[in-house]
């Protein structure tokens, strides 16, 4: 899960995955902007087949943030 | 493109990025919504192509503006969505009385042949045809944002300029369904209203038109004939076995598999077909068969033959001087089309679906591939050539590239010796099969439940998988012993023309010889008897080295083994699973 999360992350900054840990996020990312925020947002949805509220959409604002909501989401289903 | 995930693409289109050379081909979105997800989709679905594309989105809703700003684009595409050429249209547009609502339309037109103006010079426009579907599908009657919507339309395909094609979007949110299209969570807070299925399913639609004007587009359709234009096997089948008749169910589809191909014929796209076949029979079938619709004044190409279909496509590329790239071929076996793409990675292939009646839709998908921009006069596009890298690709050395593709295969062969419980296969294929049959000897049922008790005689089955699937069985040879046991005759020799061009044939033979040095046999005596449809096989003793002993009339050949002498020929990539052991 991790791994495909830092996958993701990684395509869509246009990043080496292995510049990203559990603590990344938009402070330590230069390309994690707004726009480009809403692109993750859409690739994690479609890859793990879930959605997020709107609510969710502003939480998440870290790799280990991110990972435990998909977790939730995952658990609900 | 569409089973690939956004972040799939995202990172394909990077990795290609690095890869492409040439010219710049710049594209500009210009959009009065939020669109930016459209950007690496499209920009990777036009690198696919060969293109150096970089794709830029316009600043958000200022249509006009943008349209000057990049006019000098080599692409610019529309994405002018209706809802919001004001604030709220959607919902508004039921509340204006006439006088409202022309100023509206009044606005737009302004605005559109501003934009027309600014864009007039530039190679190509793409502009999407306006919608109401996202917000008024549920409606029975039609209302008056339907009405502006209507009249907008008719007024840009008016005023359209001729480097302009009009994207009817309304097919393509058709195709993935309205809810997949949309999405309303970020429309009231940043008016992005499509997903990235949507972007997907637009960029595929809309490729073609630019493969076209790039030099790019598909130009010739290549078809195989067994099970591809016809159902049957014209060389087992024969001319009355065979099924392209609008009187069957069976039969319908090919006939709209014809009908399909001359009206892209019609349009300019030329035909050919590439089969495994003799020619004659064919040749018989394009000439006389009365259910035929494809005639030999439709075909450019025509490539009948024993050789490897990617020599023969190679050669159709060279002849008419068209790229690989730009061929579409049609068959039937996922074997042939593996091995075609394997030393052919450029051309495009379409597998005849297990599933007949899909296999209509399925050429109409692959014929949108063949888009011409100068269809029709008004349509004629000053066509901007892109300058073809010279990247036209050459077969890897054939041989070379066959066994690579055998290798890959993961064959299996499984053998049956004297096994009662297929009689009835195995008498179905001496009836059967005609093309590669050493002999042609048509056996019954009897007569092989014959052969299996009489202890004299041996009879082998041969099973055959690979990784696309079962074969089932599909060869057969029937040994006669002699002489105590000393000699051994191969009465029958046959292979499935399913499965030949993987070398099966001569692990069948390495099997047989095995067992036959096993139990004591000393000599081979193979016969080939020649017919109208077998010529294929008439040096097949010769490759396995037996000499040639005698001529019967020009029509029976004998040949002779002597089994000491014999080296196998030991086919590496082909697993026997109950190899027998010396």
């Amino acid at each position: 899960m991790k791994e495909r999360i830092k996958q993701i992350l990684a395509s869509v900054f246009g990043i080496d995955p292995s510049d990203i840990n559990d603590d990344s996020s938009p402070e330590n990312i230069e390309e994690w902007d707004s726009l480009k925020h809403m692109n993750m947002i859409l690739a994690l949805e479609e890859e793990f087949q879930i959605r997020f509220t709107n609510e969710e959409v502003i939480e998440l604002i870290s790799c280990a943030l991110i990972e435990s909501m998909i977790k939730e989401k995952l658990a609900e289903t | 493109m569409k089973e690939l995930k956004y972040f799939e693409i995202l990172k394909k289109n990077k990795e290609i990025q690095g890869v492409l050379s040439g010219d710049k081909y710049n594209v500009a979105v210009i959009s009065n919504m939020i669109v930016v997800q459209v950007k690496e989709i499209l920009e990777y679905s036009i690198r696919l192509l060969n293109i150096n594309a970089f794709v830029e989105i316009g600043n958000f809703d200022n249509i006009v503006q943008e349209s000057l700003r990049f006019c000098k684009n080599n692409l610019c595409v529309i994405f002018w969505e209706l809802a919001n050429v004001i604030e709220g249209l959607s919902f508004k547009a039921e509340l204006f009385d006439d006088d409202g609502k022309n100023q509206i339309i009044e606005k737009v037109k302004m605005e559109i042949d501003m934009m027309f103006m600014n864009l007039r010079d530039t190679p190509l426009v793409l502009i999407n045809k306006f919608s109401t579907l996202m917000f008024n599908s549920q409606n029975v009657r039609t209302n008056t944002y339907d009405k502006i919507c209507d009249e907008i339309n008719r007024y840009i395909e008016t005023k359209k300029n001729p480097n302009t094609v009009i994207v009817d979007i309304d097919r393509v949110l058709a195709r993935i369904s309205i809810d997949r299209s949309i999405d309303f969570r970020n429309y009231y807070s940043s008016k992005s209203i499509y997903t990235v299925e949507f972007y997907k399913e637009y960029v595929m639609f809309i490729n073609p038109v630019i493969a076209s004007v790039n030099g790019k587009g598909k130009k010739v359709l290549v078809f195989d004939c067994d099970n591809t234009l016809w159902s049957g096997i014209i060389g087992e089948d024969g001319a009355n076995g065979i099924d392209m008749s609008s009187n069957t169910a069976r039969g319908s589809v090919f006939n709209e598999i014809q009908h399909i191909a001359l009206s892209l014929n019609k349009k300019g796209v030329l035909l050919g077909i590439c089969s495994k076949n003799n020619e004659d029979d064919v040749d018989e079938v394009l000439k006389t068969h009365p259910d035929m619709k494809i005639r030999n004044e439709n075909l450019t190409v025509k490539k009948v033959n024993w050789d490897d279909k990617t020599i023969n496509l190679s050669a159709v590329s060279t002849e008419l001087n068209i790229g690989i790239d730009s061929m579409v071929f049609v068959d039937d076996s996922a074997y042939e089309l593996g091995f075609v793409v394997r030393c052919l990675p450029e051309i495009t292939t379409l597998q005849v679906p297990m599933d007949i009646y899909r296999y209509p839709n399925i050429l109409r998908e692959t014929a949108s591939l063949f888009y011409k921009t100068s269809e029709s006069a008004e349509d004629s596009i000053k066509v901007r050539l892109y300058q073809e890298q010279s990247n036209r690709y050459t077969c890897k050395d054939s041989f070379e590239c066959v066994e690579d593709y055998l290798k890959s295969l993961s064959l299996k062969m499984k053998i049956f010796v004297n096994d009662i419980t297929i009689v009835p296969r195995m008498a179905q294929l001496t009836q059967k099969t005609n093309q590669f049959n050493l002999t042609t000897q048509r056996y019954t049922e009897t007569d092989i439940r014959n052969f299996i008790k009489d202890e004299n005689s041996i009879i082998f089955a041969l099973e055959v998988e690979d990784k696309f699937g079962n074969y089932g069985i599909t060869g057969l040879a029937i040994v006669k012993l002699r002489d105590g046991r000393q000699n051994a005759e191969i009465d029958s020799f046959l292979v499935s023309c399913r499965i030949i061009g993987r070398n099966i044939e001569f692990a069948f033979f390495d099997y047989i010889y095995r067992y036959l040095l096993n139990i004591g046999v000393k000599v081979i005596c193979g016969i080939y008897k020649k017919t109208i449809k077998n010529k294929q096989v008439s040096d097949f003793y010769d490759k396995l080295c037996f000499s040639h002993i005698e001529n019967k009339d020009n029509t029976e050949q004998i040949y002779s083994l002597n089994v000491s002498a014999y080296t196998p020929m030991n086919v590496e990539y082909i697993e026997v699973l109950n190899e027998r052991k010396n």
